[in-house]
């Protein structure tokens, strides 16, 4: 079509979206660098040129390598639960047995994604609230009651607590993604399957698990991303603590910039930030390519 | 079908850019002050209803007086405002007056130009300046010159319950060894004697406060608390750390210290759950209001081997400044002046049951005895530990604070808490010349 | 062949309960937030389990008045704007990229879809300081500007996936006909992508929906603040009003809730004829 060769019509057509993305998501990341080479706060002009001082320091920095190792860790951990489960939740969901109670199922396990996170850390800070909280109740109720303890205040569970909950709200989320995949694969497969007389595990792992591996790449992107992005949650439930325990990136980053007036070395770890979900993508992406083609 | 769904959501989003427009256009005309009517920001950090009913009406009565000018009211909570006032600070809606506590937290704004000096309109009104008591000016003056206005003063004291006192023959230790017996006679009787919520760790450092005061002398202590000169060696603070975690260690905390809220440790003493609870004057209205005659109060008490002065107390005031970039400091001092006037004052005491540091203010006219008598203490004391956590550098205080919770769950020594400190305040002395 | 049927029927029971397990760890928290929202304090404290003696609808009245009325018009008002400018800017972006063929497109759609890869924080303390620049801080289009700016690479992605799929044979005729590139936008390719549309509107919904951060940052005014960050408030509001906080959690819950059961087949369906996957 000699139309669709216009290209002065396609720049028109882009503009908006272009102009929006690179004016308020590539510039702040290239004026972030910038920003992290000098010492200021918020409130003063002064700006002192510090070069990379600060990435020198963040390397030492000890609460770096908690923060770090807890965003590892929440990504970990989503990977597994959220892709991991919301895959065997979609398989079953879409087996014959169950389809017909699947909408119930389905609509009940998407719903806490569309809850806000404040709302959810806020009712989760009250459930695993040691005096007034719903789950040492249920554990007293059951008789266990020696695994009842103060959640988010001991640095030993607080970290998996927070990850818990977000587990909680968005495994469903990722189920929907597969249950989409699941659907598109063709039905003969399945068929073929069953008249070779296999059983639920082997379709699963040699049907299922192959025909979406895409998604799964996908899902997995989506949240190791978010496990080294989560910031809410953390903001919410204990805003770090109990000492710095469960101290994510961003949640340092928050609290250098906005509380310890260090808006250069919050400026620092956004660098990072920017640079583990870069990379980590690349290769996520790089991987499923080689995939595909082999 | 299909037609009213898409004029349906039409007009809802006709409404809605509407909305949209006239909400931005309205606040485009308030900040303009076209026809001579000044309008002040105002920070504030009490969004509770029962107080800020008071600033509300102050600011009714204030307008009344002075049709020329409208303040704009704002309200953010005790933990928001740490971030909040230094996000708003960077910013051109930067609040007129703004809350601020005292020390260095508020030192920081002086410095960096962002706070009214008021000398000048103190010394011009000296009926007000001596109707503020001086424990209650001195802590806002830097190098000389006053920037704050105090609004409240508070003294930070345990109060307890006197009927668990008197069931078990206790009364008001003067020592720590004599409170340390009181903890252990409640305990052994099946009471938490002392409930403490330190999720958010500034109510920790309430301790230390009193803690390293009594331990360190007092000139090392204000070395170490001045970003410029501080060390933190002094084997004092070691001490200090190591008797607050015994208070843990042995139990006379409610369990879940790390996870527990302030105020949920106040419900625990109105409930009778607990013996005792660590509070600032300005809550010894509430503590009428959930246990009515019932309680009383003592100060931290003695240590003896401690090397601090004696005669000192806990606890700090906290009021507000000036911006420094403000285009109408005259009505905004006009404003502070009206709210710390005696009769505003008398009120303040009276809704909200606030220590006021106007002098005459709180008496038995408008308060409990109780109010009354820790106001005394204050009087009498020889000075003041200000709350660490806005003593000293921000910086310092974001080491100290979140290991206070790790010192209570164990996972921290407190020599291991003072080497991070010691760092840490070696690091903001490089930065600070 | 018998044993097995009973076999899978143990099978089926097990992992039917499982899932029904599942269901209540999500349904209950929920319920329970619901329940003791019109609980008074001490119930709360002393009975966690039980419903309430008297239902307290002056809980929800507090909590509506006290702030999440306000926080809620402005949530909805900030979401509608963002979404809307979302889909025309990303659609309007996705048939260039999926219709015209010139030189350079690879660069400009690896561009937007860049964008999928960085996240808002990186530009958390940049995007505070542009803003202020641009005199739009403290004011509504702090947060659409950026929401919108955040949304489009995800949903260009997710449009163009789409129309890459229709078919041309109409366009074709059309632009025989003589109609110009625009007119077969809005009369042709639009109304063909409806459903991925609604799915892409559906799912930037709820991520500007609940969106914190910036709107911790961005926004100082208590008036503008949208429902993430005027809870944050409203519990330091409250203090220890445990059972008024619930309330309002469940009031700023609900609708999103209620929307979604209601549009979930419309949602489900669109991101099936869309397909997330890249």
């Amino acid at each position: 079509m000699n139309m669709y060769r216009n290209k002065k019509i396609a720049v028109f057509f882009m503009l908006p979206a272009v102009i929006f993305v690179v004016l308020f998501i590539y510039y702040p990341i290239i004026q972030n660098f910038f920003y992290s080479l000098f010492r200021w706060n918020s409130f003063s002009p002064d700006r002192v040129f510090v070069g990379l001082d600060y990435y020198r320091r963040l390397f030492k920095d000890p609460v770096f390598y908690i923060a770090l190792k807890n965003n590892a860790l929440y990504a970990f951990i989503s990977i597994i639960v959220q892709v991991g489960l919301g895959l065997v939740l979609a398989a079953i969901l879409e087996e014959k047995a169950f389809r017909k109670y699947q909408t119930f199922f389905r609509t009940t396990f998407f719903l806490p994604a569309v809850i806000s996170i404040t709302v959810v850390g806020l009712l989760w800070q009250l459930i695993y609230n040691p005096n007034i909280g719903l789950l040492n109740a249920a554990l007293k109720a059951i008789g266990l009651e020696n695994l009842t303890r103060a959640w988010l205040g001991d640095s030993k569970t607080a970290m998996l607590s927070v990850i818990a909950t977000s587990q909680w709200q968005y495994t469903g989320y990722i189920m929907i993604l597969f249950l989409i995949a699941i659907q598109k694969i063709p039905e003969e497969l399945y068929e073929s399957a069953m008249l070779d007389g296999a059983n639920a595990f082997s379709k699963f792992f040699y049907i299922t698990v192959p025909q979406v591996a895409d998604t799964i790449v996908v899902s997995m992107i989506i949240t190791m991303i978010g496990g080294f992005k989560v910031f809410d949650e953390v903001y919410v439930m204990t805003a770090g603590g109990p000492g710095r325990s469960t101290e994510v990136l961003a949640s340092y980053l928050y609290r250098s910039g906005f509380r310890n007036d260090e808006m250069g070395y919050a400026a620092t770890i956004a660098t990072i930030i920017f640079a583990i979900t870069f990379v980590t993508t690349l290769i996520q992406l790089k991987a499923s390519k080689a995939n595909k083609e082999e | 079908m299909n037609k009213i769904k898409k004029s349906v959501v039409l007009m809802i989003l006709l409404a809605l850019t509407l909305i949209l427009f006239t909400a931005c256009g309205s606040d485009d005309k308030a900040s303009g002050s076209g026809d001579g009517v000044v309008e002040l920001k105002f920070l504030h950090k009490w969004p509770q209803p029962e107080y800020s009913v008071y600033f509300d009406d102050m600011i009714k009565k204030f307008e009344a007086e002075n049709e020329n000018i409208k303040i704009k009211v704002e309200a953010v909570g005790d933990e928001p405002i740490k971030d909040k006032l230094r996000i708003l600070m960077g910013t051109d809606t930067q609040p007129d007056i703004f809350f601020t506590w005292s020390g260095e937290f508020a030192t920081k704004f002086v410095k960096s130009g962002n706070s009214l000096d008021l000398t000048d309109a103190l010394n011009k009104n000296p009926q007000w300046k001596n109707s503020i008591m001086e424990a209650g000016l001195e802590p806002f003056t830097y190098e000389g010159k006053n920037y704050g206005i105090p609004l409240r003063i508070n003294g930070k004291f345990f109060v307890y319950n006197t009927e668990m006192f008197e069931k078990y023959n206790l009364e008001k230790p003067k020592t720590w060894d004599e409170f340390l017996v009181v903890l252990e006679t409640l305990k052994s009787n099946g009471i938490t004697p002392i409930g403490f919520g330190n999720i958010f760790p500034w109510a920790g450092s309430h301790y230390l406060t009193g803690l390293n005061q009594k331990f360190v002398p007092q000139e090392v202590r204000m070395k170490d608390y001045n970003p410029k000169t501080g060390e933190f060696t002094d084997p004092g603070y070691v001490k200090a750390l190591e008797y607050f975690k015994e208070l843990n260690d042995k139990g006379y905390f409610n369990s879940g210290v790390n996870s527990t809220e302030h105020n949920m440790a106040s419900e625990m003493f109105y409930g009778e759950q607990v013996a005792m609870v660590y509070v600032e004057l300005e809550e010894f209205s509430e503590m009428e209001e959930g246990l009515p005659g019932k309680w009383d109060f003592f100060a931290m008490p003695e240590i003896t081997e401690g090397k601090g002065n004696k005669n000192y107390l806990t606890g700090a005031p906290d009021g507000f400044m000036i911006s420094g970039k403000t285009k109408h400091p005259e009505e905004a001092i006009k404003f502070l002046e009206f709210l710390t006037n005696m009769e505003n004052s008398l009120e303040l005491v009276e809704v909200t049951g606030w220590p006021s540091p106007i002098i005459g203010a709180v008496s038995l006219d408008n308060s409990s005895e109780y109010l009354v008598e820790g106001m005394n203490a204050i009087a009498q004391a020889e000075g003041m530990a200000l709350w660490l956590d806005t003593d000293i550098h921000i910086k310092i205080s974001d080491v100290y604070l979140p290991n206070l919770q790790e010192l209570l769950n164990g996972t921290k020594t407190p020599e291991q808490i003072m080497k991070e400190v010691q760092d840490m305040a070696l690091e903001v002395q490089k930065e600070a010349e | 062949m018998k044993d097995r049927s009973l076999g899978s029927q143990i099978l089926f029971l097990i992992t039917f309960l499982m899932l029904t397990i599942f269901a209540i760890m999500i349904i209950y928290p929920i319920l329970w937030m619901l329940i003791s929202g019109f609980k008074t304090n001490k119930e709360l404290f002393l009975n966690t389990w039980a419903l309430p003696e008297k239902f307290i609808w002056g809980n929800y009245k507090q909590a509506w008045d006290i702030g999440i009325g306000r926080y809620f018009l402005n949530s909805i008002l900030v979401t509608t704007v963002s979404i809307t400018l979302t889909i025309i800017f990303s659609s309007c972006c996705a048939f260039a990229l999926s219709r015209f063929e010139f030189k350079g497109q690879k660069i400009f759609l690896l561009l937007i879809i860049g964008g999928l890869m960085l996240s808002p924080q990186v530009s958390l303390i940049s995007l505070y300081k542009l803003l202020q620049k641009l005199k739009i801080y403290n004011t509504y289009w702090a947060l659409i500007i950026p929401y919108t700016a955040f949304q489009i690479p995800f949903t260009t992605f997710l449009i163009r996936s789409y129309m890459v799929t229709l078919p041309r044979e109409i366009e074709d005729s059309a632009y025989i006909d003589g109609c110009t590139s625009w007119k077969v936008f809005w009369y042709i390719i639009l109304p063909m992508s409806k459903p991925i549309l609604a799915a892409a509107s559906l799912l930037s919904a709820i991520s500007v929906w609940n969106e914190f951060m910036f709107a911790l940052v961005f926004i100082e005014d208590s008036k503008l603040r949208t429902i993430p960050v005027g809870l944050m408030n409203l519990r330091s509001t409250l203090s220890t009003d445990w059972t008024i906080l619930l309330a309002g959690l469940t009031i700023s819950a609900l609708p999103m809730i209620i929307l979604f059961i209601i549009f979930q087949k419309q949602f489900i369906r669109g991101i099936t004829s869309g397909g997330v996957k890249g």
